[in-house]
């Protein structure tokens, strides 16, 4: 438990401090954050041919009404708790790796469903947007990181289990 | 099954949990907001003059003043620039921690529940600090900076990052599983760890 907490929180601070240095966010953080925005327009296109991405902003050409993805909507800060998670518990590099990869993909793809959902709720009503975008968002985000942790750690005993029975 | 009640139940009781919170949100606040105006008002007394509560908000009064857009020392402007914060940012990890407890179903949940909130409560104190930090070095910049005893502007973000945008949602998570010991969800979760750490 105490290595757990140790490597938990060395990663977890070595990866914050590395995402805040200037050259990853400018050639990782917000590249990514882009990619978010433009990813988010291209699923919306096909419902609502009104909306278009300018860099990290979601525009709505119709109303006007524009979201800008920033520091802290993009899901890296849960990404990278579950990251330190998974580094910090035991298991074979292989497995970590994929968990790594799927737990990302997850995170991201609540985090999509965050940022279309804030769009549409900022231009029906703007005090549910802020509840939704200050309280219950991050929540929902980090309760996602416990669920995938969580399935992580079943995963991973099940991969034992008919090991252990065929080495009896 | 013990994992998936847990979840189910504390999805539906935020609705409660975060009505409860947001109706007794200065009540919540005011001992976070009472912290913090200790530490900067202690730490920074040449920057900060003191923190009070209003309402939802923490007005923090600086030492700093403003004079045709230039930022002087509150008694050279003859004005203060003071700080509304919003206390809400922070605070709502108390209502994310409640559902979680209650979920849980713990026995001594109320005791429980009260050494929580006081983890919460310093959590929160540090994160309304980070914000007051955040907006100081926005607002009045350089002076700020020039300060004795002011970190550096990454280190002030990295803190803000790290106090506002994580640990509201991180912190009530580690309560809970470190209250969580000896439960029969804990007894499920161990085992899972103890299958899964066999796996290397």
């Amino acid at each position: 438990m105490t290595r757990f907490l140790f490597i938990f929180c060395t990663v977890l601070g070595s990866l914050f401090a590395i995402e805040m240095l200037k050259p990853v966010q400018e050639a990782v953080i917000q590249p990514f954050t882009g990619f978010l925005a433009a990813l988010s327009t291209a699923l919306i296109l096909p419902f609502d041919d009104t909306v278009i991405a300018q860099g990290r902003i979601l525009r709505d050409a119709a109303t006007g009404f524009a979201v800008s993805i920033e520091a802290g909507c993009n899901g890296v800060e849960a990404a990278i708790v579950l990251i330190a998670g998974i580094v910090a518990f035991p298991a074979s590099i292989r497995h970590k790796l994929v968990a790594i990869l799927a737990g990302f993909f997850f995170v991201q793809a609540l985090n999509i469903v965050r940022i279309i959902s804030l769009f549409y709720l900022g231009q029906w009503n703007y005090t549910v947007f802020e509840w939704f975008h200050l309280y219950l968002w991050p929540v929902l985000i980090m309760l996602d990181v416990l669920i995938v942790f969580a399935i992580y750690l079943q995963w991973l005993g099940k991969h034992h289990t008919p090991a252990q029975a065929t080495s009896c | 099954m013990l994992i998936r009640r847990q979840l189910v139940l504390t999805l539906a009781l935020m609705p409660i949990t975060f009505g409860i919170w947001y109706a007794a949100d200065a009540l919540f606040a005011g001992p976070a907001v009472w912290l913090c105006d200790l530490l900067l008002s202690s730490l920074y007394p040449d920057i900060v003059q003191g923190a009070g509560l209003q309402g939802a908000n923490m007005l923090l009064t600086t030492q700093f003043g403003e004079t045709d857009g230039q930022i002087l020392s509150a008694r050279e402007a003859g004005n203060q620039i003071a700080l509304e914060i919003n206390t809400r940012l922070v605070s709502y990890s108390i209502a994310f921690y409640a559902a979680l407890l209650t979920a849980s179903n713990l026995q001594e949940s109320i005791f429980k529940f009260c050494i929580g909130l006081v983890w919460l409560t310093g959590i929160m104190g540090l994160g309304l600090a980070s914000i007051a930090g955040k907006d100081l070095l926005l607002m009045v910049g350089t002076p700020f900076l020039a300060a004795p005893g002011v970190p550096p502007a990454d280190l002030l973000a990295v803190t803000y990052q790290f106090n506002v945008l994580l640990m509201p949602t991180l912190a009530p998570i580690c309560i809970w599983l470190w209250q969580l010991r000896g439960s029969p969800l804990w007894e499920t979760l161990a085992a899972d760890i103890k299958r899964a750490s066999a796996q290397r």
